[in-house]
Order: structure tokens, then sequence, then C-alpha cells
């Protein structure tokens, strides 16, 4: 985006600064780290969460927010497991998981976009209710053998040693840049996301734009549900509960506002590269992947507290230099 | 002459490259209203934050009773008997009005007393002559009563020096009246007054002396008798400047748009009036009048519910702005900081953002080239006086923000241009630069419909006028009857009646 | 009038419908479910109300303040671990300590919240959800992935939960309920009568006239959050004293259930209204629905989450499209009332210094 450019560039630069210092001392404490393989899996991993974070950025920086993602992707893979158990082709299955997310989206997007209704709190019932869903439906079973060929989408290589869903990642990734800085859909999220009331006195289907964000959202949630499911082999009730934490760490880390209209998709990439190098190095390092969530959690703390308090304390001496110097020339 | 009970001497403010204040002095005495006028960025703001702790002057000092203070924040400024009203009232819509205005208050004891509180609000209510139900919640009051409220909290405070920063640029004039009644009263208690207007005529009406500042720099302070309108603005622009413009007799076109009998549910009923190619008619009325939400239906922001509307001699509905524009209809809203501009954004954006489409491609992809050059023009156009189109709107003073907003919607070249109060707020300077602007839009052939309170301004610059008074339509002005008297009494309505008989 | 129209306030409506929400539910279920109205169910309700109630408690006084604690959960399960682990390892430890000590960690853990929020001006619900992650984090390494069991705990907190106040017939009144409404009482009088209380409230309704007034904004803000984690604190405590087995997921999602029954209970999700009455209400709404699905033959028990979600987004729906109509009537006709009061014009006072 144009305005506050100097500021991204800053906040970009940081998290440049800090990937370089990340993978300097993976490299060091491990020689496989920059083995293809290592960076191959270190994406697919957690794939499937930062798939949802693209979405997610344009849902925050338009000022909302989206709970319920995780719920969604849950609910897309016990939809595809409850068809394929009850019989139906797969095709049939991933047809209609995909829908429930399409649905998922609707659902919010209609209450947050044309009853205007909080998001925080419309997401908030869909990640309970959501969740409830796909609990109706598998209950507590687990259901797996799924076709090899949908396994293999998630598991096998594609292209040379690259998983499909990495590359669905990286084609989203460009396809959300170019959309977020360059289109008029873009355009009017950030817009939005500034100023509400500007955008609907200035003839923006403010509406539409929300309703679509959130629809967005719900489809990609459902699809990241299905490689998430392909990715394991099998489904649960419980399958990517609690993902959306670190969905909207990676954002908020990034540089994207919580208040909204501000933030940027290179931003986003370099956080979500970021997060995913740190857990791996720590992972090298034999720290457990539930310290590694606690990290994560401080580190988006930092995230904001860091340049509150370099701004706060900046301020504060330059004053005091000021008077300073004033009372020097005074004197 | 008493002693001063504030006097602020040879205060400087800095803020990276501008000197918002260079070695201003100013002393406020008990029992006098000191106005205090300057065109925005003349520092007046930038003064009152210092007098009530929100920024830290560089260098001078700040005497209270002849000791000198420091203020280091809202709380000391309290402490020492300074308030300030704010233009925008700093209200808590879900505390009653006795909690607000006692909300500041220091509690004594450990446990609201409620029924007392009710009483002591009662008291300082009846004391200001202020009928308002104590107990009820703040969130609905009019802008008015919530600044009732806050003349009473500043009571409640014991309050010795009373900043009012344009108090009266929302209100009605029957609502200034009432505000200034009370000024007088705190006035006659022996508290200062310190009074900011952009309005001459209450300027003089109410003030004993009158500081004039410009460029950060103390101009001149003389007691009222001494001052003239026209010395007054001599002092404030550097210059000598012409009388308020006036509209300049426009060849009229077609019939651009007729009305009649829109209503709309809980806002307005029944206005019927036409705007031709060329004309201005003016929006005359009182805060309350609902000028703004016919405005607001003509642009489908809120439609109305009944009533017809041929524009272009077709008859049509308007439900969407999205519809509005396109049949050529544009809206300048009158509040810039919430619903015109978005502030963070840069001036180009801000400008292309209502016909955005036109800068995309078939797959949606904005050029920004074209964006740029659009800006540029308008930038020439409007003389906004700005180093770049890229910088943030925000960063922009008053009065060129205004032209930003013009600019927006000029650029969605509309046949018929609602104007809300457009020069609310912005300095002499820029004012005379919106009149301008209004008779070239004019004489290109737009029809303009200007919402304005400044009841000098409707009256220069319409062909007629329509009143307005809480939702109703009483009367529609030629411009050989336009007198200041008549239509504020057609605007007051029946409440002038109601007023002799009581 | 005006005495009538306050008591018909919109806020005080809204209590109203929700009780005669729970009422319908309640009558509801008992049509469906043979021998509805049992004491056993009755004191299921009452128990799991308790412990979700002394949180919301916490969670409404940051909620009314335009915050939100999403630590809530991990809190409850840090001190519910903690405080079992002491007492599993002393078992001679005094009830009123091992009280207080939950209470002082979730104090403290509260205090972190509030200094990162209030002083470093991160919002509310980045740093909750921050240390959500760090507060699980150091219980699941503190913990070494060790489960506290029942077993080990003293006596009297295994019987706790099902020690009685009073009892009607088998209708029991535990001491657990009466702690948790004893708090909603004594946190509703806070919330009228101290200062601190109503500062809440305005710094909730508009926290830039806050500052402005000169209300000490960030040390009220801090001392909410405390109480926050010191009341998830002693819910930890009452989830230890129900559950006995304490494993590291305990509280695990607490923290919707709670934001839920809050904002169910009418609190305004984004400041400045709502009462603990209401976070009671919406507590028990919850409960009874939970407790009541259950036992419902028709449907199995995994549509429960699945209704919770629905009945939340109902809650606020009735509350957005109906009460702000409501409430915009109650402003017109305060406005109108208003007009009525002209004041007389203006006369001349000259006036010369």
């Amino acid at each position: 985006m144009r305005f506050n450019w100097q500021r991204l560039r800053s906040w970009e630069g940081l998290l440049l600064l800090l990937l370089i210092i990340v993978v300097i001392i993976n490299v060091i404490l491990s020689p496989f780290y920059l083995n293809l393989g290592n960076q191959i899996n270190l994406f697919q991993l957690s794939i499937e969460k930062i798939i949802v974070a693209l979405a997610m950025a344009f849902v925050i920086i338009n000022a909302e927010i989206d709970l319920s993602v995780a719920s969604v992707m849950g609910l897309s893979a016990c939809v595809l497991a409850y068809l394929f158990d009850q019989g139906y082709s797969m095709g049939v299955a991933i047809f209609a998981a995909l829908l429930s997310g399409v649905l998922c989206g609707a659902f919010n997007g209609f209450w947050i976009a044309y009853v205007r209704l909080p998001s925080l709190v419309v997401t908030l019932a869909g990640l309970i209710g959501y969740r409830g869903a796909a609990r109706i439906l598998v209950e507590d079973r687990s259901i797996g053998e799924f076709p090899d060929w949908f396994d293999a989408l998630g598991q096998q290589p594609l292209v040379g040693p690259i998983p499909v869903a990495i590359i669905i990642f990286f084609v989203l990734l460009i396809i959300s840049a170019v959309v977020l800085q360059r289109s008029m859909f873009g355009r009017y999220v950030y817009v939005i996301g500034n100023s509400l009331d500007v955008a609907r006195f200035s003839g923006v289907n403010v509406k539409r734009v929300k309703m679509t964000l959130f629809i967005i959202s719900g489809t990609t949630a459902a699809l990241a549900g299905l490689l998430l499911a392909a990715r394991l082999g099998a489904v649960r009730g419980n399958t990517a509960e609690g993902f959306e934490l670190d969905i909207i760490t990676m954002v908020l880390l990034g540089g994207v506002s919580i208040f909204g209209g501000t933030g940027s998709l290179t931003g986003v990439a370099l956080a979500i590269i970021l997060i995913l190098n740190l857990r791996n190095g720590m992972s090298l390092a034999n720290i457990t992947g539930n310290t590694q969530t606690g990290v994560i959690g401080a580190l988006l703390i930092l995230s904001v507290l860091v340049p509150n308090w370099t701004q706060i304390i900046n301020a504060r001496l330059k004053r005091r230099q000021f008077q300073r110097t004033q009372v020097q020339e005074g004197g | 002459m008493t002693k001063p009970v504030l006097e602020m001497q040879d205060i400087s403010k800095r803020f990276d490259m501008t000197q918002a204040l260079d070695n201003v002095s100013l002393a406020l005495y008990p029992g006098e209203i000191h106005a205090l006028l300057g065109e925005n960025g003349a520092g007046k703001s930038t003064l009152i934050k210092i007098m009530t702790g929100i920024y830290k002057a560089d260098s001078g000092r700040v005497l209270l009773d002849d000791q000198p203070v420091t203020i280091q924040n809202a709380l000391d400024a309290q402490t020492l008997g300074i308030a300030a009203i704010q233009q925008e009232p700093m209200i808590f819509p879900d505390l009653n009005v006795a909690e607000n205005i006692f909300v500041s208050r220091r509690q004594r004891s450990l446990f609201i007393n409620w029924r007392q509180m009710y009483r002591e609000a009662e008291k300082i209510l009846a004391q200001l002559d202020i009928k308002l139900d104590v107990r009820s919640p703040a969130r609905g009051l009019t802008l008015a009563a919530q600044q009732a409220v806050e003349i009473a909290k500043a009571i409640s405070l014991n309050v010795r020096v009373l900043i009012m920063d344009e108090p009266t640029a929302s209100l009605s004039a029957h609502e200034v009246r009432q505000l200034f009644k009370l000024a007088m009263a705190l006035r006659d208690q022996g508290v200062a007054l310190l009074f900011i207007s952009h309005r001459m005529e209450e300027v003089f009406e109410i003030a004993d002396r009158i500081t004039v500042f410009r460029d950060g720099q103390h101009i001149s302070t003389r007691l009222r008798s001494e001052v003239t309108t026209e010395s007054a603005i001599r002092d404030m622009v550097g210059r000598e400047i012409e009388k308020i413009f006036a509209k300049a007799n426009v060849e009229q076109g077609k019939r651009l748009i007729e009305v009649s009998g829109l209503s709309k549910d809980q806002a307005f009923s029944d206005i019927s009036f036409d705007v031709h190619q060329g004309e201005v008619l003016g929006f005359a009325g009182l805060v309350g009048a609902r000028r703004t939400d016919v405005g607001l239906a003509l642009f489908g922001i809120e439609p109305a519910d009944e009533g017809e509307i041929v524009f272009e001699q077709q008859k049509i509905a308007i439900h969407s702005p999205v519809q509005a524009m396109k049949l050529g209809i544009a809206y300048v809203t009158e509040d810039r900081r919430q619903l015109g501009l978005s502030m963070p954004m840069s001036i180009v954006t801000n400008i292309t953002l209502p016909k955005l489409r036109e800068y995309a491609s078939s797959v949606g992809l904005v050029d920004n080239q074209a964006e740029n050059e659009v800006a540029n023009r308008f930038k020439e156009r409007l003389s906004i006086r700005t180093p770049s189109v890229e910088l943030e709107a925000g960063k922009l003073s008053g009065g060129n923000q205004q032209k930003v907003m013009l600019s927006k919607w000029l650029n969605t070249k509309p046949k018929l241009l609602i104007l809300d109060e457009p020069t609310r707020g912005i300095d002499v300077g820029a004012k005379a630069e919106v009149h301008q602007m209004i008779n070239d839009l004019a004489a290109e052939g737009l029809g303009i419909i200007l919402i304005s309170s400044d009841m000098p301004e409707v009256i220069a610059m319409s062909d007629r006028i329509l009143v307005m008074r809480e939702g109703r339509q009483m009367g529609v002005f030629e411009r050989a009857e336009f007198d200041q008297e008549r239509i504020l009494t057609a605007a007051m309505g029946q409440t002038i009646a109601t007023e002799s008989s009581t | 009038m005006k005495t009538l129209k306050r008591l018909i306030h919109p806020d005080q409506i809204r209590e109203l419908v929700l009780v005669l929400l729970i009422l319908l539910i309640v009558l509801f279920f008992g049509s469906q479910i043979e021998n509805y109205y049992s004491p056993r169910l009755f004191n299921r309700i009452t128990t799991s109300v308790a412990i979700l109630l002394v949180v919301a408690v916490g969670q409404t006084l940051v909620v009314i303040m335009r915050n939100i604690d999403l630590s809530v959960g991990a809190i409850v399960g840090f001190t519910a671990y903690f405080v079992g682990q002491q007492l599993a390892a002393n078992n001679d430890m005094s009830p009123i300590t091992a009280v207080l000590l939950a209470i002082g960690v979730g104090g403290l853990m509260g205090l972190v919240n509030g200094l990162i929020t209030a002083y470093g001006r991160v919002p509310a619900i980045i740093t909750t959800l921050g240390t959500l992650a760090i507060y699980r984090t150091i219980l699941v390494d503190f913990s070494d992935a060790q489960t506290i069991i029942t077993s080990s705990l003293p006596a009297w907190l295994v019987e706790l939960p099902s020690k009685n106040l009073v009892e009607f017939g088998n209708f029991d009144i535990r001491w657990m309920f009466v702690w948790a409404v004893l708090v909603v009482i004594l946190f509703q009088l806070v919330m009228t009568y101290l200062p601190w209380g109503r500062r809440l409230y305005a710094i909730g309704s508009n926290p830039d006239a806050a500052a402005q007034a000169g209300l000490p904004v960030e040390r009220t803000m801090l001392i909410a959050f405390i109480l926050c984690g010191a009341l998830s604190g002693l819910g930890g405590f009452m989830f230890l004293a129900r559950f006995g087995n304490i494993t590291v997921v305990a509280g695990l999602g607490l923290e919707l259930q709670i934001v839920a029954a809050v904002v169910v209970g009418g609190v305004n999700i984004f400041g400045g209204s709502g009462t603990m009455l209401g976070a009671l209400l919406g507590t028990i709404l919850i409960a009874t629905l939970e407790q009541s699905l259950l036992r419902w033959a028709i449907i199995s028990e995994f549509w429960r989450d699945a209704l919770l979600g629905l009945l939340i987004l109902l809650a606020v729906a009735a509350d957005a499209v109906i009460l702000d109509r409501l409430r915009n009537f109650w402003a017109r006709t305060e406005v109108e009332t208003l007009s009525d009061i002209e004041a007389e014009p203006l006369k001349e006072t000259p006036h010369a210094l």
C-alpha cells in the first residue's frame, strides 16, 4: 500500500532481520537444517495453517476477525470423512466438504455484513457451533482409509520433491498479494478496514465486500481442512482444534493491525516463514511442540509491545533532550 | 483591574518542523469572557492543550494566582480548576447524566451515595437553569444537552477557568442562545472563560476582550469595543479580505431534479422542491432540522419511504449510493473525519475511491498512474496545498481536506452536488475559496444543494432557500425575500410562539 | 411516567427476557424428558454453574471495560493443577491457605495480562491470546505430563463439592454454588456502589473521554485484569475440588464458554454496559441447556456444541436487533422530553470589564 509504507517497510525489515538470525542459528544448530527435505518438511507440517493465514490477513485488514476457521477446517474434514464413510464417491465428498466451507463463510458473513453483529461474537459462536456440527457427523470415531490418490495429495511429492499443498500455498500467496496490493477489491478491503463509514458514503458496497471476505475465509479453511485430512490420512472430531491461535498469530506478527486498515502480505509471508523456521529450529534443538507454542505466544505479544515501548521511550527521550537544549540556550 | 486568574507567559511549543507557538502570552481575568481568534493552524488548540495538560510547553511559564504551576496531565488541570469543553463533548453514553457530571470528581467517601449524587446534580443543573433528567442515560442526548452536561461538570469541579473550543460549531441558533446564557451566568460568578469560535458575529456578541493569534504568534489583545470585524479579520489573516462572497447570477438551465412529498419515518416529512442547472438551493434550518437526512435520502444512504423524485424527467426511486452516483448525484458530507475521508490513506486513494472502477482493468487491477494524474489535476484546479498527492489525507489542514473531499466528488462528474456544511471548521481564507468554487461549479451548470447552518453564508450563496424545522418544510424563499430575521423565524417555527407565550 | 420508563428500561428488559428464556427451556425439556424436574439435574446444573460463574464475573469486569481475557481457561487449568499438586504433596495445608494460594496464583497471571495490556498498550485480545498459549505451556512443562489424581488430595477437598448449605428435600443448595452467588452479589455491589466499578463503565463507554476526564485508566484496567485472574484462580480451585483428576488439558477451551455466557448475559462485547446479574443469568442459561441436552434422548450429546453456538448467535442477534430498536426508541423519547423544555430568550446584559 502506498500510505505509511515507510513504517511497514521498517516492520518488514525487522521481520527479515529476525528471520536471518533464526536461519543462522539453525544452520549452526543442525547440519540437516538446509537440506531440501527439511525445508519442505518445515512447510508441510503447517501448510494448512499458513494457507488459512492468507485469507485471515484479508479479514483482519478489513477490521474483522474470523475465529471459526479451525472449526471450519475440522467440519470440512469431517464432512468429507462422513460422506466417504457413508459410501459416497470421493468426488462428491470433496465437493460437499468445500461447499460446507462456503456455507459456513456465508453464514458468518450474513450476520456480520447484513445484521451488523460484531465478528468476534459471530465467529466465536461459529467456532463452537461448527465444531459441534463436526462432532455430530463423526461423533467420537476416527475415520480414515481414504483412497490412495487422496492421501497422496497431502503426502506424496508432486513436482520433484514438492507436494501439491505447498504448490497451492505459493499460488495462493501470489494471487492474494496481487489482489490485496493491486486490485480494486484489495483497495476496498483497506478502505473499509480504515473507516467503514467513509467507504459506505463513497458508494462502496461494504456488505458485499464483507460477505465475499467471509466466504473466501470459509472456503479457504475448507480447502485447508481437506489438505489436512489428506496429510493425516484420518479424521476425528477434534481435527484442527485450536489452530486459530497460530493462524491469527501469523497474521498479527506480520504487521497487520488488529484494528484493521494496515498491513501487507509481504509482512504476513515473512512472519509465516519466520514462525516455521523458528519452530523447525526449536525442534532441531529438541524443544517440545508445547514449548514452541509458548514461544510463539510470547512472540505475538512482543511484536506489539516492543514497537509500542520504543515509541514511548523515544518520545520521552526526545522531549527531555529538547528541554535540556532549551535550558542551555536560555541559561 | 483585578489580578489575572491564569497567566500564560512566553509559551513556546514546537512539533518537528513547525513552530506551533512562539513566545505567546495570554492573561485571563476572573469574570471575563475572552475570545481567542485565529485561522486554523494559528496555535489556538495547541495553547488550549497546554493549558489542559495534554501537551507540555517547550518553554514558558504558567501562573495561577501569580504562582507558577506545572500542568502535567488532565488531572493537574482539573485540580487547578481549569476545564475545557470540546467541540465534540466528551460524554459517557452508558452512564447517566448525574454520573457524567461527577465523573471526574475525586471521591471522598468509599461508596457512592446515589441519592445524594442525584440531588447534587439536580442542584447544579437548577443553578444553570438546565432541565434534564439526571437519572436517564446520556445516550441519545442532543449535542446541546451534552454540552450543558459538560458545563455542569465544569461547575461541579469548581472551575475557575473554562475553555470553550468551538462550542457552537454544531449548535442551532436557539441552542447557541442557551449556551451563551450559561456562559454569561458563569462569567457573573467570577469564572474566566476562554471562548474560541470561527463565527465572528458570536464573538462580537459575547466577548469582553478579543485576542488574535496568527502563525503561532500573539498579534493583539483588545477590548471588544476597540475591535471591528474588519480589524479582527485583518489581524487574523494579515491582509484585508473582501466581504463574504456572493452567488453570481448564472443563467439557469433545465430542471435537474424535482422532489415532491418526500418523507421518511422518524426523520422528515413532505419535503418538496426543485433544483435547476446552475442554481444553488440553500437548505437553512437549526440543528435537528433534519436537513442532512434529506441529503442522505437523495444520495440513497438512508432512502426515503415516500414521495416522488423526478431526476432529469425520469421518475425514479433512489435506494443506494451506487445508484445515486450513477444518476449524477454527489453528497459531500458535513463530517469529514468520520464519513468524508479515510484519514490514514493517501489523498489520491480518497479522490478516486467512488469511481475506482474507472481506473481498474477488466480483471480488477487498479491503474495507479491514471489515478495519480487525476489527483494531480484536482490538486492544481482546487489548489490543494500538499507536497504530494500520496500524502495521507489526515496530515492536511481542515481547509485542504475539504478540498480533497470536493475533488473526490467532482471526480464523479455530478450533475447535482449536495454540499453539507462545506465551510464548517475551516479558516476564513479557505472558506472564501470554497465559496468561489461553488460559484464556478454553478457557472458550469451544476445544480447545487447547499446545507449550511451559517446564516450569512446561505443567504449570500443561494438563489433560493428552503427552510426546514424538525423534519418539516417551513417554506421556500426567493432571493428577493432573503432576510436573516425572516429565515430564522421560519427555522424556529413555533418555538418562537411558545417562547413568547411562556 | 418517567420513573416507569426508567423501570422498564431496555437493560432491565434484557434480564427479564433471559429469565423467561431460561423458564422456556426448562418447560420445554420438562415436557420432553421424563422425570426432568429431578433433584439430580438441579444439583448438576448448580454445580457446573458455580465454576463457570466465578470466572464469568471476572470476565465481565474485563469486557465491560472494552477488553477481553482469553487466557481464563489456561489460568483455571494452571491453578487447578498447581494447587492440586501442592495439596497432594502437603495434605495438611489448611483450606484457607489453599484457596488463597489459588487466588494468588491466578491474580499473578492476571497481573501479567494487565501490565502488558494497560501499560504496554497491547490490545487485550492479543495479550491474552499470547498468554493463553504461554500459561498452558508453563502448565505442560511444569506438570511433566503427570496427572493429579483424586486419591492424592485431602478428604476435605474431595468432599467439598457435595457439601450442602441447606437441603430442600433432595434439592441441595451446595456451598460452591452459594460461594459463586456471593461472588456475583459482591461484584454487583462493587459495580453499583464503588467508584472503581463506575469507572469501569466509564472507560468502556468512552475510553478517550475517560482519559481526558483524568480517570486513572491504566490503574483501573490493571486491577480489572488482576481481579479477573484472581477469580479465575478461585474457579481453578473449584475445578480441582469438583473433578479431582486434573490433567494438563484442564480448562481447555473454557474461555469460549465463559465469553459465551457473558455475551448471552447481555454484557456488551464493545464495553460500557452489562451487569453481574446478566452474567449470572447467561451462565445459568448455558449450563441448563448443556445439562438438559445431555439427557435428551432424541438427539445425541454431540449436538451440544452446535446448539450452543447457535444460541450465542441468536442471543446476540436478538440483542442487537430488538434491543437496539428499543434503545433508540427510548433515546428518542428522552430527547422529546428534552425539547419540551425551552429556555427563555436571552436578555442582553451589557457587561464591561
